[in-house]
């Protein structure tokens, strides 16, 4: 007999139910409690956990700078400075190094820190010296900016 | 001077069955340019006969990944494309890098500990005075 077409008792079932709720079981699997076995509940929490990875990468540049931040802090006070005179300093003697490289330094080139501290200071003490001495013009070694003509 | 990370392919796929005609054609055609093309790549050509597992394309590297690549219903210039596709990668597993630098010395002056900028007192211990 000649079959145009399928019958119409003939219907299609759903095959890869169980792969498409893997899909979203996966990423749930470290996760505490019944959410990282059913779907119903999986799906809310995959779902909100995106959204929370989303939006905290806007937090984590902030975070990480805080971080640097304290670290360098300790660390200059450690040589006897404070960080805002440290920071401030350091970019007046044209020393143009982020707080990243700077928190790097501190952990694992501990002599370099302290030479940059020691810069610091000096430039710190050869400002004051500029702003209240004002007797003799003494030469300010560090205070003298170099022009990079590109 | 560089060298191929990629050790081997390995063709398998059925000579009759339907899905592995662009493996077919791919044989007869370009497998002979591609292995011209890529010297030190050493591509093995295995026709099982009857019906068996899918049509793959199996990649071995030097670090010992093997990577596998369904080819069914694929036409041969898709199977050439994925062919120097493997051969340009490395058997590096494909997931996210965490950090684009890596150094086996991160410290060359030494890492700080909390003695470090504290005064030697502490830690040299001079030779031991005899009691006069």
């Amino acid at each position: 007999m000649v079959v145009l077409s399928a019958a119409r008792w003939l219907r299609s079932r759903l095959t890869d139910r169980f792969w498409r709720v893997q899909e979203v079981l996966k990423y749930a699997r470290h996760f505490r409690g019944r959410k990282n076995r059913c779907y119903r509940l999986a799906v809310r929490s995959v779902r909100r956990a995106f959204v929370r990875s989303t939006k905290a990468r806007r937090e984590k540049k902030r975070f990480l700078r805080a971080l640097w931040i304290t670290r360098i802090e300790a660390a200059s006070l450690e040589h006897g400075l404070k960080y805002p005179a440290f920071i401030s300093n350091l970019s007046k003697s044209q020393v143009e190094l982020n707080r990243k490289v700077l928190a790097d330094l501190a952990i694992y080139e501990p002599k370099t820190f302290k030479s940059l501290a020691a810069l610091a200071q000096r430039r710190r003490q050869e400002g004051f010296l500029a702003a209240l001495g004002d007797g003799k013009e003494p030469e300010g070694i560090f205070s003298r900016i170099v022009h990079q003509h590109y | 001077r560089y060298v191929r990370q990629l050790q081997r392919l390995q063709l398998l796929f059925s000579p009759t069955a339907a899905d592995a005609r662009g493996a077919r054609q791919f044989v007869e055609e370009a497998a002979q340019d591609f292995a011209r093309q890529h010297p030190d790549v050493v591509l093995y050509v295995s026709p099982h006969s009857g019906p068996g597992p899918a049509p793959v394309l199996r990649a071995e590297y030097l670090n010992g990944t093997v990577r596998e690549e369904l080819i069914a219903s694929r036409t041969s210039e898709e199977i050439l494309q994925l062919a120097t596709k493997l051969a340009n990668q490395s058997g590096l597993d494909i997931i996210r890098i965490r950090k684009p630098f890596h150094t086996d010395n991160p410290s060359v002056q030494g890492q700080w500990h909390p003695l470090t900028n504290k005064p030697s007192i502490l830690t040299v211990q001079g030779p031991r005075l005899q009691p006069q």
